[in-house]
């Protein structure tokens, strides 16, 4: 069992699109996987075509127990279940400071769920809040999208020091190429820079049409385009990511 | 919360698919799999290896599937080999299905079980966003033969979406699919045209007996018992399909024998010569095949006793024995095919079911008493017999303390329904500790017994008998070391097994109650 946080302080890096194809990669072929929309734009639920349960906030995740398994739910896709996010997910801070040891109280809310699943993929919203120091710290891994580009890059320098800053070393961070134009020479420029450096992964995630479209068809593209360049690039980023996990 | 599991009903006779289809699609969208059609050939070991671990598995040509009874969720789905009449583990090519099945199946072959023709189409049930709420399968199963087909709905549950599984249900209902089934009802009918059903058959002594019945007919269940699985094992040694079914039949046969040399005066004593010298013989011409089979199959493990550079010596060896085999396996054939064996097991079981012309003295004795008088004694020879094991006993007196064993331990299996369950399971499981150990001590010394004989018969002069006789050498001293070291382990085995409260176990259950008369 192991917990994957899909994570960048940047949004719009195809974090959201990264979630729902390795959630659908894990459970074909590690089995059974949860997959926590924790973004309060409920992305990655819109995706799986599944509406936030009606009594079910941010208060009811951070109580956890039934509160989290009555609203979990199946997707089309069999030893995939998710837990759809809710709007009031955009305040979840307020609610999480008034838990005791507020900083690890989702790892706790968690735990019950390691029994059941094989694997849980958490899909981050884009700050640096309360919320992610409980992400980071509930987290095996935190995989983390971007786009090279420069600003990207010091997004990356902001995680890192937040890290050290609450005690969790880099080494938990990978880092994959997302969204990547291959006619762009910065592109090519800034992944030549970076490629050497430990935790990040050779796998690259292409700019494509077809990710896009992912919002009109609401299914991963490694489901319904089987055998297209996205889903050939996502599937070989989850065997990268897969020999990097801690057994 | 549970994952809602599967719901399966008949589909009544007046109802078509698109009938149903069109009821189901007022409510839900549909999206509609192509029909999926297969005849599949499920199969299992002759005990049930499979199904006693939840799984099936099925053919269709070379393509296999192995999945859950209950879930039907598929575990593996892998090529494979054409099954004809039977067919190991190992004749799957290496994957997930073999690492699978290797452990499950051991030493016994797959059997075809049941063929059943399978047709269908999946519906996957859409709310309002497309989004799959439930799914439907609408299945045919015919069994092959003359049999009816049975015409199956059913109906699988997505997590969070119990309102409108609820809402399919009434549907259903409403369109009276209301008669529950087995989902495996295709399989438990195929299986039942070729006579057999899950679970009917375990090498293990399972019998329910009746504790008010009289010796005479106590006796009489077990021995049919046993009777019954010694005819049920023969066509797979006829065939010889794989080696437990000999096995087995020859366990049968022993406890048979067993049985009539321990209990004496309750089937008159003309019956108890003549079966016990008939069983005698079954069971003689029934040994030189096993011994050979039980070479055969210990053929890794003997490599692994040599340093590589004696192994190739005993590539000869295992090809003799081999040969050996297929002698002895066709002289086996031959044997209980006569008719001299097969009146045998008439006769044995007409006696059993008839009344005895002049019964015997103690006949008419309640069974309880019968049990209890036989396994006290026999335990309180195992108890006088093991006191002077130590680690300096001569092989032979070894080799009978295990023979006293063995009959405590039929003993205790024969009347073990007639005890409280739970104290007689305490019992066996100390003696079958014992009895590990001297048979595996035994095991050794009949190996080594039969390498001697062997080397004593190797002409010198050929290179190759040279190669074979350092092979053997290395082995026996490989086997002898291993049985030294069990002897230190005697007087430890023994005594746990003579421990102070097993002995009072056994006084309590089995003493003589005389405050009781």
């Amino acid at each position: 069992m192991s917990i994957i946080a899909v994570y960048n302080i940047k949004g719009g890096v195809g974090k959201t699109a990264a979630s729902v194809n390795l959630a659908y990669l894990s459970s074909q072929q590690q089995g059974k996987t949860l997959l926590l929309d924790m973004d309060p734009q409920g992305s990655a639920s819109f995706y799986f075509r599944i509406r936030s349960p009606k009594k079910f906030g941010a208060k009811k995740l951070l109580k956890g127990g039934k509160h989290i398994e009555e609203n979990i739910r199946g997707t089309d896709y069999p030893g995939l279940d998710m837990l759809p996010a809710d709007f009031s997910y955009r305040n979840i801070d307020i609610a999480l400071d008034e838990c005791k040891k507020s900083h690890k109280r989702l790892g706790k809310v968690l735990e019950p769920l390691h029994q059941e699943y094989d694997r849980i993929i958490l899909d981050c919203p884009p700050n640096l809040t309360l919320l992610s120091e409980n992400i980071f710290y509930a987290a095996d891994c935190i995989l983390a999208p971007v786009i090279p580009t420069t600003l990207s890059l010091l997004s990356l320098e902001q995680l890192f020091s937040f890290l050290e800053e609450i005690g969790q070393g880099r080494d938990k961070v990978l880092i994959f190429f997302s969204m990547v134009e291959k006619r762009k020479k910065m592109h090519a420029e800034m992944m030549r820079s970076m490629r050497e450096e430990s935790g990040v992964l050779q796998a690259v995630i292409p700019y494509s049409a077809d990710i896009e479209r992912m919002g009109i068809y609401r299914q991963p593209v490694v489901a319904a385009l089987p055998g297209s360049t996205a889903a050939t690039a996502y599937e070989s980023l989850w065997h990268e990511i897969q020999n990097r996990l801690p057994a | 919360m549970q994952q809602p599991g599967a719901d399966t009903w008949y589909m009544p006779d007046g109802l078509q698919v698109d009938a149903l289809l069109s009821a189901l699609a007022a409510e839900f969208g549909l999206d509609i799999a192509p029909e999926y059609a297969a005849t599949v050939v499920y199969t299992d070991t002759f005990d049930w290896r499979l199904y006693q671990q939840g799984y099936l598995l099925h053919c269709h040509g070379q393509s296999w599937t192995l999945y859950h009874g209950d879930s039907g969720e598929v575990t593996v789905q892998q090529g494979g080999p054409e099954l004809a009449t039977s067919c190991f583990a190992r004749d799957f090519p290496p994957g997930q299905l073999r690492e699978l099945l290797e452990p499950l199946l051991g030493v016994r072959c797959l059997l075809p079980l049941a063929t059943v023709s399978l047709s269908g189409r999946q519906i996957r049930l859409l709310n309002r966003d497309e989004k799959t709420v439930a799914r439907i399968v609408v299945e045919t199963q015919q069994p092959a033969g003359k049999g009816p087909a049975f015409r199956l709905v059913r109906l699988f549950g997505i997590r969070g979406y119990d309102h409108e599984q609820a809402r399919v249900r009434r549907l259903l209902e409403h369109n009276a699919v209301h008669e529950t089934a087995s989902p495996l009802i295709g399989f438990e009918e195929g299986c039942r045209t070729m006579g057999r059903r899950p679970l009917d058959y375990s090498s293990k002594f399972v019998l329910e007996l009746d504790g008010a019945g009289t010796a005479r007919q106590t006796m009489a269940r077990i021995y049919l018992a046993l009777l019954d699985n010694i005819t049920r094992n023969i066509p797979g040694v006829l065939a010889d399909w794989d080696s437990e079914f000999l096995h087995d039949l020859r366990v049968a046969i022993r406890r048979t024998r067993s049985g009539l040399s321990l209990v004496k005066k309750v089937l008159p004593e003309a019956v108890v010569n003549r079966f016990s010298r008939e069983f005698g013989r079954l069971g003689t011409l029934t040994g030189p095949t096993r011994d050979l089979d039980v070479y055969l199959l210990n053929r890794e493990e003997y490599l692994n006793r040599l340093p590589p550079a004696l192994r190739p010596g005993l590539d000869g060896f295992f090809v003799e024995l081999g040969r050996r085999r297929l002698v002895e396996q066709k002289k086996l054939v031959r044997a209980l095919r006569s008719k001299k064996s097969r009146a045998v097991l008439a006769a044995w079981q007409r006696v059993l079911r008839s009344r005895d012309r002049q019964p015997a003295p103690l006949a008419a004795i309640p069974a309880t008493e019968l049990g209890r008088k036989i396994i006290l004694k026999r335990c309180k020879r195992v108890l006088r017999d093991g006191q002077a094991l130590d680690a300096a006993t001569p092989d032979a007196v070894v080799h009978r303390l295990r023979i006293q064993c063995k009959k405590l331990r039929y003993a205790l299996e024969f009347f073990s329904a007639l005890y409280p369950r739970q104290e007689m399971q305490i019992l066996l499981r100390q003696l079958k500790k014992l009895q590990d150990i001297l048979g595996s001590f035994n095991d050794l010394s009949v190996q080594q017994e039969m390498l001697r004989l062997t080397l004593r018969e190797l002409r010198a002069g050929s290179r190759r008998n040279l190669e074979l006789a350092a092979a053997l050498g290395g082995l026996m001293q490989s086997l002898y070391r291993e049985q030294q070291e069990l002897r230190t382990h005697f007087t430890e085995a023994f005594d746990q097994f003579s421990d102070p409260e097993t002995t009072a176990l056994f006084h309590e259950l089995f003493r003589k109650k005389q405050e009781a008369a």
